[in-house]
């Protein structure tokens, strides 16, 4: 009979750390060719879209978008309604996008022609925390409507965060919530972010994003 | 909720390795995850546990080690484990223990590292 050996093999591979070079990788790209890009992040119905499409009509910087959803075809029509270009990043199952999904998105966006790239995420407040995509900086969308303790209920998300987003503040009394709660929770996890309350619906706090947006762009 | 992914990809890894190995069949493999990680690790072993079937892990027992937060405070000069504040495994807020600060870089605790595999081989 066949003795059968056991070894212990060292493996020390890391998937974290796997997806952060990637990410790089992708920043890289995105550098190369002068393209800042925004990460957007946020709850399911926060209004990530509508913002979206609001800053492309707004702004004179050439925009390109990556629309990742579990379906994303529907974001991306909106998104090709306003002429830009736009990748379509079917995430299926997954709850986030990766540095992997987002390179090949990469290769499909003309980076030539545009000066911003925004990365709409899957809308969702926990599983984005763990996959940096390679962008400049990560915006976070929430709502009231998602309720007050939303901040609390979701810190992480708020710590990593470069701008924080509270939309829908004309819907605050109707749904009753305390939207200068939800700026404190997230100061207080973050004493550094900005947090600009915003409605699309009546313009509210709309100028103070593309502000802010402009600000990192000429820090980068 | 990503634990299938990375199940995914922790099989593959292991795979990976193994065939780099010449195993014949992996008995044990140890993992190393994050507590500020957005994994579960029940639900992680549970699907580790199903994906596994029919390859050269399927009856290999999985180990996961938790990796504490380790941080380094930029308030103070604090460098160690961090004040998780007895939060539970996928929320924890990190603070300095020594200024209550949250201002800290963190040092560990965003793992999710396949660390060593016990493989048999002819």
């Amino acid at each position: 009979m066949r003795m059968h050996k056991v070894a212990e093999v060292e493996v020390q591979h890391d998937i974290m750390v796997a997806n952060k070079k990637l990410a790089r990788k992708n920043q890289r790209i995105l550098d190369k060719d002068r393209v800042f890009s925004v990460d957007v992040v946020g709850a399911i119905g926060s209004g990530k879209t509508s913002l979206i499409e609001a800053i492309i009509d707004a702004v004179d910087y050439k925009i390109g978008v990556i629309a990742g959803d579990v379906i994303s075809k529907y974001d991306a029509g909106r998104f090709e309604n306003h002429n830009v270009p736009v990748v379509g990043l079917n995430t299926g199952k997954e709850c986030h996008l990766d540095a992997h999904l987002v390179e090949h998105a990469l290769h499909d966006m003309p980076l030539e022609d545009i000066d911003v790239l925004f990365i709409e995420n899957v809308g969702n407040l926990i599983c984005p925390v763990d996959f940096d995509l390679g962008s400049h900086m990560r915006m976070v969308v929430i709502s009231v409507t998602e309720g007050d303790d939303t901040v609390e209920k979701h810190p992480l998300i708020f710590q990593d965060a470069d701008l924080v987003v509270i939309n829908k503040v004309d819907l605050a009394e109707a749904v009753g919530a305390d939207s200068d709660k939800m700026v404190r929770d997230v100061k207080e996890l973050n004493s550094e972010v900005q947090v600009i309350k915003t409605s699309l619906k009546t313009g509210t706090g709309f100028d103070e994003v593309i502000k802010a947006i402009d600000g990192f762009i000429t820090d980068n | 909720m990503h634990e299938l992914s990375m199940a995914q990809a922790i099989v593959d890894t292991v795979l990976d390795a193994a065939e780099k190995n010449n195993a014949t069949e992996v008995v044990e493999v140890t993992i190393e995850v994050g507590m500020l990680t957005m994994l579960n690790p029940e639900q992680l072993k549970f699907l580790l546990d199903v994906i596994v079937e029919d390859t050269l892990l399927a009856d290999a027992e999985i180990i996961i080690e938790d990796v504490p937060v380790e941080i380094d405070c930029r308030s103070c000069d604090y460098t160690g484990l961090a004040n998780t504040d007895g939060s539970d495994h996928y929320l924890s807020i990190v603070k300095c223990p020594q200024c209550d600060e949250r201002n800290v870089e963190i040092l560990t605790g965003k793992e999710c590292n396949v660390k060593t595999i016990k493989i048999e081989k002819e």
